[in-house]
């Protein structure tokens, strides 16, 4: 025998075509999502950068291309001295052939010999980021100290990133939600599609004495259970490519891109499926209680 | 709560009532009659004089265009959505092209009023059991309606419309596609809960039924109602068709 809940639906292809729609609109849904968030993570990275970090640069070589090597050092001994002494700064140390390979990587590739090529040193300075020092006065007292160093506070070219990086996410953001109204438009088209074809059976129903409510949340529900299978077959397809970006992007940025999610961050994804459930639980919902007002 | 003036003593009563499809003509016109309680009536007229249009006011598939129309004591007009599923659940029908759900076996055909009503499932399944055995149709309960003859599904429909022993039975031809001693047989089914008060309507061609069973008939001729009293009714309906045929 049908079991309770059957009686109102008979096969039809219509709802077949609804879990793939919400499958693929969760799939997309997930990799902009977990786009946003690291691209969102980045930014803060950046952000913290800007505000934890300074980098002064010690020429090499001069202008004309003559060997600085005689003063390098002592440069870096006077920039040292007065970046240590500085009230904001917490610690300042030059960067080794290493760390400066490590640096150059995502840009020269992990073959280049980073020590034969005409380069500054580095010195990374830390900053007390709640009493940061005052960069102008820093700059003055530096250019004094040392004429030939350059304060890189690092603000012109992440600033750019940031400004980049929040555009990117505005447009994320637009995405999602036109995501979500396809979901939406989806369910009414399949819904009504549905509704047209079990007409029959409805109007039975209603004439045997069902209440709108009764059928409505019969349908709502039942779209609800077929939106979230499919949407966590979206889901579980997403994860492995979510993955492999993850270490293609780690692979080609280094640290600049922050591509691996928090736990919590994490849940925030694995709400999209639920969300796209609910939204046609909702959206269905109101579809039927529509379409049941043609009934006397 | 329903508004005290809208309260009547009777299971139907109308008022006045005419039905016109969109911008047609009258189908329905000026129709005044009651049903009380625990009453018997055969609803006659030719094919197209109305009959399946007032069982539509009857079980509130149609609202009338004119009149008023009070069901189960209520007036529709002013009844909401949720009273109006109320007093059709109170109300069975088994219509001429009985309505059956070709995804539903027999037994879930039957058995769907008492699901909408929220019975238990082992009461559902006694009671269907029982009255699909009686309609003869108990090897029958697990097939499809598209697998069953006209007779069959004429009586599915029928158990369907009584199996919640309804206040109000509306049957559209009932006995249309079922030999005479079936339709005898489904007969004694109806005057069976017409007993036990359930007050029926039976729209019929079957002169035989009529003249066999002594109910006061609902006669619909170009849209106008008139109340044959049982004892006259055949002989007078006879008279009338033969008048008509020597025009």
């Amino acid at each position: 025998m049908a079991k309770q809940s059957d009686f109102l639906f008979n096969k039809e292809s219509s709802r077949f075509f609804l879990p793939w729609i919400c499958a693929l609109m969760v799939f997309i849904a997930t990799l902009v999502l977990a786009g946003g968030i690291a691209t969102h993570n980045s930014l803060k990275l950046w952000q913290k950068s800007v505000a934890e970090s300074l980098t002064v640069q010690i020429p090499t070589y001069n202008e004309d291309g003559k060997s600085r090597e005689e003063l390098v050092y002592r440069d870096i001994e006077n920039a040292l001295m007065l970046l240590r002494t500085t009230p904001g700064v917490l610690g300042a140390i030059v960067l080794n052939d290493d760390q400066m390979q490590d640096l150059m990587t995502p840009w020269l590739g992990a073959d280049a010999v980073v020590s034969q090529l005409p380069l500054p040193k580095l010195i990374d300075v830390s900053v007390d980021a709640s009493h940061p020092p005052m960069l102008e006065q820093l700059k003055a007292d530096l250019a004094a100290a040392v004429p030939d160093a350059i304060l890189d506070s690092h603000r012109i070219w992440l600033g750019d990133l940031v400004r980049f990086a929040n555009a990117l996410l505005t447009l994320i953001g637009i995405i999602l939600i036109l995501l979500f109204i396809t979901v939406a438009i989806t369910v009414v088209y399949t819904t009504n599609a549905s509704l047209s074809i079990q007409e029959y059976i409805l109007s039975l129903v209603h004439m045997l004495g069902a209440q709108d409510l009764f059928i409505t949340n019969r349908y709502a529900w039942h779209n609800f259970k077929v939106a979230l299978s499919g949407s966590l077959i979206g889901f579980v397809l997403a994860l492995p490519v979510m993955l492999g970006v993850s270490m293609f992007l780690k692979s080609v940025s280094g640290q600049i891109l922050q591509s691996s999610l928090m736990p919590t961050q994490w849940l925030y994804l694995a709400l999209v499926p639920i969300c796209v459930a609910i939204l046609t639980f909702l959206t269905t919902f109101r579809t039927v209680w529509k379409f049941l007002r043609r009934f006397l | 709560m329903p508004n005290s003036e809208n309260l009547s003593p009777f299971i139907a009563e109308f008022n006045g009532v005419s039905l016109r499809y969109n911008k047609g003509p009258e189908i329905l016109k000026d129709i005044n009659f009651s049903l009380s309680p625990g009453s018997f009536h055969f609803m006659t007229g030719e094919s197209g004089a109305g009959k399946t249009s007032l069982l539509s006011l009857l079980y509130l598939h149609l609202e009338p265009t004119k009149g008023r129309v009070r069901l189960l004591g209520q007036a529709i007009d002013t009844m909401s959505r949720s009273a109006k599923a109320q007093v059709r659940r109170q109300i069975g029908v088994v219509f001429q092209d009985y309505h059956l759900l070709n995804h539903l076996n027999a037994f879930d055909n039957v058995a769907l009023p008492l699901r909408l009503a929220g019975e238990k499932e082992a009461e559902i399944k006694k009671h269907v059991a029982e009255l699909l055995t009686w309609v003869g149709l108990e090897k029958q309960m697990k097939s499809y309606p598209e697998e069953l003859s006209g007779g069959e599904q004429q009586r599915i429909a029928i158990a369907r419309a009584v199996i919640h022993k309804p206040t109000l039975l509306l049957a559209d031809e009932p006995t249309g596609n079922v030999d005479d001693a079936m339709a005898k047989r489904l007969m004694y089914l109806f005057l069976e809960l017409n007993k036990l008060g359930t007050t029926v309507v039976v729209a019929t061609h079957n002169v035989g039924l009529v003249r066999n069973f002594h109910f006061p008939q609902l006669h619909l001729a170009d849209g106008h109602l008139k109340i044959i009293p049982p004892a006259e009714s055949y002989s007078e309906m006879a008279n009338k068709l033969f008048k008509r045929e020597e025009k």
